[in-house]
């Protein structure tokens, strides 16, 4: 699924980076690598961004909808 | 050492780091502190002595990684080779420690001497994280010194340290790669040309190769030979094909690893993590509702403390000057003395009168939301509203700093991508009244209109940007990356920083903006002697007088109000004859309304189409004062027609 559909509060598990050069290397820089374990925390009104904590880098970022859209992840259970 | 070229020590680091708190520890309060990613986008330098030995101390902009992503960024990247440091220190966040080391490892590659700072120890601990620093330098094969830069501990430490480096020069060992990437770096770093990037490494060299790919880098990556070229893209083609993924993620996801692993190993966690009291505020503020909630109320607070601090504070210093103006004039007659005396006093104190008491408390507020971090978040819970103006969340800091200053604000667009978001937001900015023009407002809107006039001037202010924004944003067509923003851990600002944020800024009006001022109010004091201002007055009736309707003595005070805003409210005063209280007697509201808007958006400072011209360029420097000609024009009418 997609990081955009994903629950709030649930671990999740990055599989994939879609999308261009420019937005993988950004995410790369700021500690989001395939594999990583992250968190939806909450998503601002009306079609805002969403808040995600990286539980293995412990970094929160926000990001845009068109950002969130391209990054694949699956529910993590251990 | 010769003391003529002290050795040149390089801070680096990732944004919000602490790296700027420390150099300043170091170098004194020469470099900005704050707590949004990248708002140190110039670099700073400064000559320090320590125990009797001279130091050259550069502070770079935080940088995640040294591939440059944002014009930032690329400061941080060219200084760190064309510079050639004689020692880096490296300042790493020890709270979020694995990301750190991510830079950490990349900055090894260079196999200069380097230092590690692991700073804000106190914060990693109470995340209940205890990191061995013997354990980190075994690993990383460069000394650590652990540092708590917000209260100077460790900084003795480090310049020790940092001495006792340059003069070792030890020699360093960049981190291993995986046995399939080493092969691919060698294959490659035995095929760089001749003279390639010479002194530094060669396997750094192929490292950056391989990393940037078609990334245009200056000085490193220039024109590439043909052949050699083709022999990059066919080592990048079997390391994308061998990995499954791009050649700059192969590479990033070895340093994560690694990265992970020595931070694995160098810590030890205490105790899970705490709700700590910066989770409890951030759900509050970060809330869907109460966040907005709690945004409005902090504008409002930024309203309220301008207007009840700087108000009173202004009528408090204005009796004075105004008895003192009396006594001037039963002094000196009306000679050329008392006009020379009457234009000082009118610069001189229409600085501490009239901006000082409104700019001051507005620059403290602003120093304070920045370093607490609370810009990162406004910039994640105005996002959306960016989206509709085609924009998106990074843009909000440049423009919150722009309503305390157009200047910064412009060089602060710096932080963002695209050239195209630079650009729309660079060109909404001067539309942003900035504490300059928000004394204006609440001098002469709010004080003899009415607190709701000046409020309804703000909105109808913001309403312009959106339509502005919406607009420019159809016209100058690229795709925007979207919003990707780190939101910084918050941080309690120390007063000690809020203080000396808030006197460099102050610096910056009393160094550069206020003897234009007094200058300003001079030079209209002599042309009134002389009688010159009649001709700039008649020149300038067809647009005050007939397009504005307002009096045509107003005439000079637009050719003052372009080299600083806040000069159009006393050189209005200056001009019309008449003192701050009197104003109304010759002036209607309506006129002043009209004058208000227009001289709040005729035409960006001469400041702020300065930076414009550095920063984006000459060809938007003079679209913005077409547009803003345009829009304070188009106003001025709507006022007119509807007041």
């Amino acid at each position: 699924m997609r990081l955009i559909e994903a629950p709030f509060e649930t671990p999740l598990r990055i599989t994939g980076i879609m999308g261009g050069e420019g937005i993988r290397r950004r995410l790369l820089s700021l500690g989001f690598h395939p594999g990583d374990e992250v968190l939806v925390v909450s998503r601002g009104i009306l079609k805002g961004p969403l808040l995600v904590r990286n539980l293995t880098a412990d970094v929160t970022v926000a990001l845009g909808r068109g950002v969130a859209q391209k990054i694949v992840v699956e529910s993590d259970h251990g | 050492m010769d003391e003529a070229h002290p050795p040149v020590v390089v801070f680096i680091g990732q944004p919000n780091c602490g790296k700027s708190t420390l150099f300043n520890a170091i170098a004194g309060p020469k470099a900005e502190v704050s707590n949004f990613p990248g708002t140190t986008t110039k670099h700073t330098h400064s000559t320090v002595i320590v125990g009797g030995r001279s130091l050259t101390v550069v502070d770079l902009p935080g940088t995640y990684s040294l591939v440059p992503l944002d014009p930032a960024e690329k400061v941080a990247y060219s200084h760190l080779f064309s510079e050639r440091p004689d020692l880096i220190v490296n300042v790493v966040d020890a709270s979020i420690l694995s990301r750190n080391l991510e830079l950490s490892l990349e900055l090894l590659e260079l196999r200069a001497p380097m230092l590690v700072a692991l700073n804000m120890v106190d914060l990693a601990e109470k995340k209940g994280i205890e990191i061995d620093p013997a354990e980190l330098e075994r690993r990383l094969g460069v000394p650590v010194v652990t540092t708590i830069a917000s209260h100077g501990r460790g900084i003795k430490e480090l310049l020790d340290k940092a001495f006792e480096l340059i003069d070792r020069k030890p020699a360093v060992l960049a981190h291993g790669w995986s046995a399939d990437v080493a092969e691919k770096l060698d294959e490659l770093a035995g095929l760089l040309p001749d003279g390639f990037c010479s002194g530094y490494d060669e396997r750094f060299a192929a490292v950056k190769l391989i990393e940037t790919g078609n990334l245009a880098c200056d000085g490193l990556l220039t024109d590439l030979e043909p052949v050699f070229k083709a022999e990059l893209d066919r080592i990048r083609a079997e390391l994308e094909r061998r990995r499954g993924v791009p050649a700059y993620e192969v590479i990033a996801s070895e340093r994560h690893h690694l990265a992970l692993k020595i931070s694995e190993e160098a810590s030890r966690l205490r105790h899970g993590p705490r709700l700590t009291w910066d989770k409890r505020v951030d759900s509050i503020i970060m809330h869907p509702l109460f966040g907005y909630v709690f945004m409005a109320a902090i504008f409002m607070l930024f309203f309220l403390v301008i207007f009840k601090v700087g108000s009173p504070l202004e009528s408090l210093l204005l009796k004075p000057l105004g008895e003192l103006r009396l006594w001037l004039g039963a002094r000196l007659g009306t000679g050329l003395a008392y006009y020379l005396a009457e234009g000082l006093l009118q610069g001189v104190g229409g600085g501490i009168a009239i901006v000082l008491p409104y700019f001051l408390p507005l620059l403290m507020l602003m120093a304070f939301l920045e370093d607490l971090g609370y810009l990162a978040r406004a910039g994640f819970l105005l996002d959306t509203f960016m989206h509709r103006i085609g924009l998106h969340g990074k843009s909000v800091s440049p423009f919150i700093l722009g309503f305390g200053c157009n200047v910064p604000a412009v060089v602060a667009t710096r932080i963002l991508e695209s050239r195209r978001d630079r650009i729309i937001t660079s060109l909404l900015i001067p539309f942003i009244p900035c504490s300059a023009r928000t004394t204006i407002i609440l001098a002469l809107v709010a004080v003899y209109l009415g607190p709701v006039w000046a409020l309804g001037f703000y909105v109808i202010n913001l309403a312009v940007v959106a339509v502005l924004g919406w607009a420019l944003s159809r016209l100058v067509k690229a795709e925007s990356p979207g919003l990707i923003l780190e939101i910084p851990s918050l941080k309690l600002p120390s007063p000690k920083a809020i203080l000396r944020k808030t006197r460099l800024q102050l610096m910056d009006f009393i160094g550069f903006a206020w003897p234009l001022l007094i200058a300003g109010s001079l030079v209209l004091s002599l042309v009134q002697y002389f009688g010159a201002d009649k001709a700039v007055n008649l020149a300038l009736s067809p647009l005050i007088a007939a397009g504005l309707g307002l009096p045509k003595e107003l005439g000079v005070t637009l050719v003052f109000g372009f080299l600083r805003k806040e000069l159009s409210l006393i050189m209005m005063l200056q001009a019309l004859g008449v003192g701050y209280k009197d104003l109304l007697s010759v002036i209607s509201r309506e006129q002043l309304m009209t004058f208000t808007v227009f001289i709040n958006f005729f035409i960006p400072c001469l400041s702020t189409f300065a930076i414009l011209w550095r920063e984006v360029g000459r060809r938007y420097a003079f679209l913005s004062v077409g547009l803003s000609v345009g829009v304070a024009l188009a106003l001025s009418r709507l006022i007119r027609l509807f007041f």
